[in-house]
């Protein structure tokens, strides 16, 4: 089976379809790749990008499609099959072991004599223009150099596709460049790699072709690609079906949050904005452009190192003029100042999955509830049922475990839980992710219930379509800073991509 | 609510097969024996299961408990004031639980770790104190906390009853409870949500340790004497109790009840081992096993519900 | 599942390469307690008495030494001394009965393994947190041994065995060949074999050694299995020091070889961990406990002392981390 070209692609998945309790991660999903290539794999997150990775290495079974190999069919029960027929996956998190040496790691579960271990892993980390001591413990090399050991790793079992995830999220520009060169290196010697990352400048640089992957189906395969603002449209562009808000924000009211040159030790650098009450205002960016980190400094979650964030006139970190330190910041201070936090990561960071829906709702505002300590079961559960019933939560009691609601419902309890704080002040992380589409409508009435009540939300979106309908005006973040400011007028997907992606 | 009623009714099995068994079992005398040395286990546990539902853990309770009464001891002998004695006891084993609290809290030493350490340092110090000898003879009055009636029913039954409903209303009618239960269940989630999580910490261990050195005032009555080896067989029986109780080692549930429930069971089984003249040398063996049959229920009861999400 | 290490300027002590690379922390605590006993302690500076704190860390470290590697999976195991103790009695009767040392080595051997492996099948297998996993066989092996002894001490077990372990071959007690021949075992024949590679493994990244198609969950268990294995082996030192069995002789022991591995500068997290660390760690203890008897402090502030110093280690690694 050859394609265009007459050659036979290295590799061929057709066809492949997944599915898990509750999702279709892949819905006949095709990729090819050829030999010596660099080939894209461009999706959102919840694509399917990971499933069909998984797939590939063997960790996974498709419910249907096939893999070939040099257009032999192939069929990957486990990792050791893919290991053996030369697919090598580096994950983001390296499966490298932080107390063992440089040959130990390379030469996991195929170990030699000891000597021979050790020359020969400095042989591959030479050929791919590394020197580094064998013997030293993983856990003492950077980032950069553990990534070098892990492509060693690869390239010791013979890899033939190598698939790389987000290799690029914690280099310098230079270790970036280098990986770039080894990766050139590799192509000559006809290795294809699969290149999975959401750092879209980087295709200009070593991308031959480009697979899109939304909601786990093909949307594209580009060869050459240059237009990127086309692929951000293919990887997010849902066609907006909906008028989001009735009306957007005309005469905003006070200073509610009020961030300066605010520096946090997750990497934020000076970013400062400011939000009024009644504004949505949208927090967009790349992903790995800081707004998460942003957001959880400003929420007190992450320690500030400098700077001030502000709410209500109230100091709640750092140094605002002539005032002392007001500390690193804190949820506990946040929550009591009138801020809430819908996190991106609800099941592990919004709620406690075991715990009923009411002890979820009802979690965060305890202390304006019950001032005195004192718990009293009815005035909680009225509470709740009420929170239900405004939010529309679907579900049979409130005594039910969060972990069953839907995913749409589960986001409805987290901003519930807030509701009950009182909290004036709403951060959303990614509000709608996962949801489907009844429930993020609901979603967006609840904000726009809650700013035409005066309130004022910071909302985080990588869906551009969704950043313009939603909020009244947006800052764009980059490298973990803020490099923009656009306003109702100019607020559109073209500009906030051309400030997030540094398009001169 | 069904796990509460379940275990009843293991306990109301085995009551019934002893019953049976022997003729000395359902006898008053017997019975209010029973009641009163799950009421001692009860209160040694009582505070640990709290430790236990923050996916925490206090390890050193027994010990708390045998130099909290050691100590308490030689000051009643020192002063002849029993209250003096039952205030030293009683402030040890709080300041014992602040100790754990902040290595756990300020030191970020895992639970397990930092009370294990503790443990064997209280042992020793415990050990040192005491240099070998036993001290006895207590005031009848002081005694019949441990051992006396009243209306019929020995005292350190009305005592667990206190704690007992005590504790249930800071577990249930607190929002401090709520806030223990949530850390339990997801710990970020909890700090998250507003909820100091390291202040609620230190007074979770702070009270664990309350509760040892409550507990060491009334095994001291009932005991009538200490020495330095009365803390150690306390531990592993108080944990089984917290376990066979329904509590989570994984945090977020469990109750007081539950706990005194497990400290019910396992007492009922002790007794019957003794009634049947079983060599007391068994009731480790027989502990051990049921600790580790109630964590595989535990793990198996987490695995099920996170299956049917 | 760990996150990418960041690189660190922590000094580390290799697996593989012990001593010979960088000098374990725990020598810094060691160095100080070697000086100060020797200036206060009559008699500590002597022959005789080092070679007795051989002696008396010999026991200690046939425990600590898979200890090390439990603790690198992340785990613990709180039977060690129970399990010691009844393999200790089950040697010890069997002796009396005339059976050859032989065969109550092997018994020992035989019944501490079975304990190992039932730990391993626990934590590995049923998936028990390791600490309540091994609380529950440390009531069981000291059950059955109280059962099986009625609480007394087993005694007669003859002249074979006593007379072994008086034997001071090149005038080095036998206590410390034999713990000297366990070191090189480990140091170097469970190296080779990979042993304690994947000891480190599953503690700092399981997901890597599954997906090199290693069979972790085996080692995993061998790692439990091997550490009841071990406290079969010291029952033999155990049983010819005290010349009888006793169902809680080595009550406590655990406790000594988790202090040991943690002072060794082995860690909870991610697979760190350092047989010669270990060994360091062993003779710290020693020094300590037979110092602090030179200068007649009671041995119940001994042990207290020993917690102290866990805590002190403790400390000191997490500030390091930092």
């Amino acid at each position: 089976m050859s394609d265009v070209n007459g050659v036979t692609p290295l590799l061929e998945m057709r066809g492949i379809s997944k599915s898990f309790p509750g999702v279709r991660a892949l819905d006949d999903v095709s990729l090819t790749v050829r030999a010596g290539e660099v080939h894209f794999l461009l999706g959102q997150n919840g694509a399917g990008k990971s499933t069909l990775m998984r797939v590939l290495c063997g960790a996974h079974q498709p419910e249907a499609g096939e893999i070939r190999l040099d257009g032999e069919a192939v069929r990957l029960h486990s990792p050791a099959d893919a290991r053996r027929l030369g697919v090598a996956v580096i994950f983001q998190e390296f499966s490298l072991v932080p107390y063992l040496d440089v040959a130990q790691n390379v030469f996991l579960g195929r170990e030699t004599g000891r000597r021979c271990m050790h020359a020969e892993a400095r042989r591959l980390l030479q050929t791919l223009g590394v020197d580094i001591d064998t013997t030293t413990l993983v856990h003492e090399l950077g980032i950069a150099q553990q990534q070098v050991v892990e492509i060693a790793k690869a390239l010791s079992q013979n890899a033939r596709i190598l698939v790389m995830d987000e290799p690029t999220a914690a280099l310098s520009d230079h270790e970036i460049d280098r990986l770039f060169t080894r990766i050139r290196a590799l192509k000559a010697d006809g290795v294809a790699i699969i290149y999975i990352s959401h750092r879209l400048q980087e295709i200009a640089a070593i991308a031959d072709r480009v697979t899109v992957l939304r909601d786990g189906k093909n949307v594209a395969n580009l060869e050459n690609p240059v237009n990127l603002e086309h692929l951000v449209h293919l990887m997010v562009g849902r066609r907006v079906e909906t008028t989001y808000r009735q009306r957007f924000c005309e005469r905003p009211g006070g200073v509610m949050l009020d961030v300066r040159d605010l520096a946090s030790d997750t990497g934020v650098a000076s970013a400062s904005l400011t939000v009024r009450a009644g504004e949505v205002v949208g927090l967009a960016g790349l992903v790995g452009a800081g707004r998460t980190e942003l957001a959880r400094a400003i929420f007190g979650a992450d320690r500030v190192t400098s700077g001030s964030v502000t709410v209500n006139g109230r100091i709640l970190a750092g140094q605002a003029g002539q005032a002392g330190w007001a500390g690193r910041g804190s949820p506990v201070a946040a929550v009591r100042a009138g801020m809430g936090l819908v996190p991106e990561n609800r099941k592990t960071e919004g709620l406690a999955l075991n715990r009923s829906v009411e002890d979820n709702i009802v979690l965060a505002g305890l202390r304006r509830l019950f001032p005195k300590g004192w718990y009293f079961a009815r005035a909680a559960a009225t509470v709740a049922h009420d929170i239900v019933a405004r939010l529309r939560i679907a579900t049979p009691s409130i005594a039910r475990p969060a972990r069953l609601l839907s995913g749409g419902n589960q986001q409805k309890v987290v901003i519930g839980k807030w509701f009950t704080a009182g909290s004036r002040f709403f951060i959303f992380d990614e509000p709608t992710r996962g949801i489907d589409v009844g429930a993020k409508a609901e979603i967006y009435g609840v904000i726009e219930t809650l700013v035409s009540e005066g309130a004022a939300v910071l909302m985080i979106s990588s869906e551009l379509p969704e950043m313009v309908a939603v909020c009244d005006r947006a800052y764009v973040m980059r490298d973990k800073r803020i490099v923009g400011e656009l306003g109702r007028a100019e607020l559109s997907e073209a500009n906030i991509l051309r400030l997030a992606m540094h398009h001169e | 609510m069904k796990a509460v009623a379940y275990r009843l009714i293991a306990v109301a099995l085995i009551g019934a097969a002893l019953t049976l068994a022997t003729d000395v079992f359902f006898t008053p005398a017997n019975l209010l024996n029973v009641l009163r040395q799950a009421s001692l286990t009860f209160l040694i546990a009582s505070g640990l299961t709290l430790t236990i539902l923050t996916a925490g853990l206090d390890l050193s309770v027994g010990a708390n408990v045998g130099l909290s009464a050691c100590l308490a001891a030689t000051v009643m002998k020192s002063t002849d004031s029993i209250a003096l004695g039952a205030v030293a006891g009683l402030g040890f084993g709080v300041l014992v639980g602040v100790l754990n609290g902040l290595m756990i809290t300020l030191l970020k030493l895992p639970p397990f770790i930092a009370t294990y350490g503790m443990l064997w340092t209280l042992n020793g110090v415990t050990y040192w104190f005491m240099g070998g000898e036993t001290i006895h003879g207590f005031s009848p009055g002081f005694r019949q906390l441990g051992s006396g009636y009243w209306l019929g029913v020995p005292v350190p039954i009305y005592v667990m009853a206190v704690f007992l409903v005590a504790g249930g209303i800071v577990t249930r009618y607190t929002t401090f409870g709520h806030e223990v239960y949530a850390i339990g269940a997801n710990r970020e989630a909890a700090r998250l949500s507003g909820v100091p999580v390291r202040a609620r910490l230190n007074l979770v261990y702070m009270l664990s340790g309350a509760m040892a050195g409550l507990a060491a005032i009334v095994y001291l009555a009932r005991l009538n004497s200490a020495e330095a080896d009365i803390g150690e067989p306390l531990t592993l029986p108080a944990i089984a109790a917290v376990l066979i109780g329904g509590t989570s080692l994984f945090g977020g549930s469990g109750s007081l009840t539950g706990t005194l429930i497990g400290a019910l069971t396992l007492t009922l089984v002790v007794n019957g081992m003794n009634l049947l003249a079983v060599d007391a040398n068994w009731q480790p063996l027989v502990t051990g096993v049921i600790v580790i049959l109630s964590v595989w229920i535990d793990v198996i009861t987490r695995q099920r519900a996170e299956a049917k999400a | 599942m760990s996150s990418p290490p960041k690189g660190g300027h922590y000094r580390s002590t290799s697996v593989v390469s012990g001593f010979s690379r960088t000098v374990p922390g725990a020598a810094y605590l060691l160095a100080p307690l070697v000086v100060v006993f020797a200036i206060f302690g009559h008699g500590f500076a002597t022959l005789p008495n080092l070679l007795n704190i051989g002696v008396q860390s010999s026991i200690l470290l046939l425990l600590s030494l898979p200890m090390t590697l439990v603790i690198m999976t992340e785990g613990i195991d709180l039977s060690m001394g129970a399990v010691l103790s009844l393999c200790g009695v089950v040697m010890a009767t069997l002796l009396t009965k005339e059976k050859g040392l032989a065969a109550g080595l092997l018994a020992a051997l035989g019944v501490g393994t079975a304990f190992g492996v039932a730990n391993g099948v626990l934590v590995v297998g049923l998936g028990l947190p390791p600490f309540v996993a091994t609380l529950g066989t440390l009531g069981i092996a000291q059950g059955v041994a109280l059962v099986l002894t009625g609480g007394q001490s087993v005694v007669g077990i003859g002249d074979t065995l006593p007379a072994l372990y008086a034997r001071e071959p090149l005038g080095v007690p036998f206590a410390i060949w034999s713990a000297t021949a366990a070191f090189v075992v480990f140091r170097f024949a469970l190296t080779r074999t990979r042993f304690v590679s994947y000891a480190s493994a599953i503690g700092g990244n399981r997901e890597a050694l599954v997906l090199a198609g290693v069979p972790a969950n085996l080692y995993h268990v061998a790692v439990y299995a091997l550490g009841g294995f071990m406290a079969g082996a010291a029952a033999l030192l155990l049983t010819g020091r005290i010349s009888s069995g006793h169902p809680t002789a080595a009550i406590g022991m655990e406790f000594d070889a988790v202090a040991a591995v943690i002072v060794g500068g082995t860690s909870f997290e991610r697979g760190k961990g350092s047989l010669g660390g270990t060994l360091v760690g062993v003779l710290t203890i020693g020094v300590l406990k037979n110092g602090l008897n030179l200068l007649d402090v009671s041995s119940s502030l001994q042990v207290a002392s020993i917690g102290v110093l866990v805590v002190v280690a403790l400390v000191i690694d997490s500030v390091l981390k930092r």
